[in-house]
């Protein structure tokens, strides 16, 4: 086929030089040449794709890691934050039933001594005796409070209220610093999970290196420099990536 | 014709060297995946007996605030019907005495145990909630034994052997391009890079075993 379109150029154009005459470039250009670099550039190029692979694992292993983590501080919070609504429900009871009682009482010897003051004795006895059994059961509920039994959130004098601000805070605590310790692990999560995906990516493009390496070694020598040179670009592109994701 | 023959039996060793080394390579991806695998089936493992052991404490948490309700209801009511009793008063006493027969009672039933169980009875007429929040615990020993952080443990495990054996499969796999490369090379070259893909392969081999071992080992003889 090359013999003929020769012909046809010669027949067109006259008698063809001696080949002595030819651009001694083209005469002598070896059609193996770069070819070394170009596995030279292929052995850079595995390299630095087992490299990103093994960051990929780890990355990976390590978003798992956090993902799990993040659930199971999902589990303990929500377990502590039910825990908290039984102990509060309970605790707050508890309180109402002293103020009722307490109240009551104090209703009850109002009345007594109103009573009293009209004259009415017998009224007056049974207000008194509803007084008592009020303030018996609300002396009773009180040992039950941690209002008053626990000295952190007992009242400081016999007319301060109990310290239930303090209460709120410490009983939230626990379900806080479990909560901030799923945020913590769902954000370690978001950051490896996109480490790996933009490890995925760098293999993605060094895979392209290798295609770009291996059309190199398939083509002349002119070419092949040109598309070593696009691996080489692309193997730069991965490189940048992977040390942008490392420090990121 | 001796050089060629030489070169060609050189070829065919080359070619089963990579048969070889490509299906020890699989055998390592395999066995990299399966060990990532297991690290995901203990982690779910985990993750499921989390989820059953906090149920069961939430079940049990709401049971003895429960029964803590009901006992403090008694210990009220009770205080009342004493003071009732302590009055003097002929009618108060009798209301206390029907009180006791037909009110305490019913609340009592639904305080038990932890009204009527002198272990819980503490100094100050109130309840030990603690030592009741752990007999409730102790009537379901299997889920009380449920250990979400051994099975994360050996999930953290097997996720590291997965790190090491990954190195070894890189390993593998570099062994694999050095062979190739000297299938398709010049016969310049062809010695010196099957000599560098063999040592590569069979450190690669030994590190994967090595590993393998190790981790057997620390998990105690678990695949």
């Amino acid at each position: 086929m090359s013999e003929t379109s020769i012909d046809q150029v010669e027949q067109a154009s006259g008698p063809m030089p001696p080949p002595a005459a030819q651009a001694p470039s083209k005469v002598l250009l070896n059609p193996e040449r770069w070819k070394a670099m170009i596995i030279i550039l292929t052995m850079i190029n595995t390299i630095l794709v087992a490299t990103v692979a093994g960051l990929q694992t780890d990355a990976n292993i390590r978003a798992n890691d956090a993902n799990r983590d993040s659930q199971y501080y999902a589990v303990l919070t929500s377990g502590e934050l039910h825990r908290i609504g039984l102990q509060n429900n309970y605790d707050m009871n508890t309180f109402a039933r002293i103020l009722d009682n307490t109240q009551r009482s104090l209703v009850m010897g109002f009345t007594s001594l109103e009573l009293l003051q009209k004259g009415d004795e017998a009224g007056a006895a049974l207000s008194t005796l509803q007084e008592r059994v009020a303030r018996a059961q609300a002396d009773a509920a009180t040992t039950f409070s941690i209002f008053y039994q626990d000295p952190r959130y007992a009242p400081k004098s016999s007319d301060a209220q109990p310290e239930l601000q303090k209460y709120l805070d410490d009983s939230n605590a626990n379900a806080l610093a479990l909560l901030a310790s799923q945020n913590a692990a769902s954000d370690a999560y978001k950051i490896w999970s996109g480490k790996s995906d933009s490890y995925v990516a760098v293999l993605t493009i060094l895979a392209i290196a290798f295609f770009l390496f291996g059309i190199a070694q398939s083509v002349n020598p002119r070419l092949r420099l040109l598309f070593a040179g696009f691996g080489i670009a692309v193997i730069v592109l991965g490189v940048g990536w992977t040390l942008a994701i490392l420090i990121s | 014709m001796d050089e060629k023959a030489k070169s060609n039996r050189l070829e065919l060793l080359i070619a089963l060297l990579i048969a070889i080394v490509s299906l020890t390579t699989a055998l390592a991806a395999w066995r990299t995946n399966a060990v990532g695998s297991k690290a995901g089936d203990a982690t779910r493992l985990g993750l499921i007996e989390a989820v059953k052991k906090q149920a069961t404490t939430n079940e049990d948490w709401r049971r003895l605030y429960e029964q803590a309700g009901y006992a403090q209801s008694y210990a009220v009511t009770l205080a009342g019907v004493e003071a009732m009793e302590a009055s003097g008063d002929p009618v108060a006493a009798a209301q206390a005495v029907n009180l006791r027969d037909f009110l305490l009672k019913g609340i009592i039933q639904l305080a038990e145990p932890l009204a009527t169980d002198p272990k819980y009875q503490l100094d100050n007429g109130t309840y030990d909630l603690e030592q009741y929040f752990y007999d409730i615990q102790a009537e379901a020993p299997d889920l009380l034994a449920l250990d979400p952080q051994a099975s994360f443990k050996l999930a953290e495990k097997y996720s590291s052997e997965q790190r090491w054996l990954m190195l070894g499969t890189v390993l593998l796999a570099l062994s694999l391009f050095w062979l190739a490369l000297s299938e398709v090379g010049g016969s310049r070259l062809r010695l010196g890079t099957l000599g560098i893909g063999v040592v590569i392969y069979l450190f690669g081999l030994a590190w994967f075993f090595f590993v393998e071992v190790l981790f057997i080992f620390l998990r105690g003889g678990a695949l």
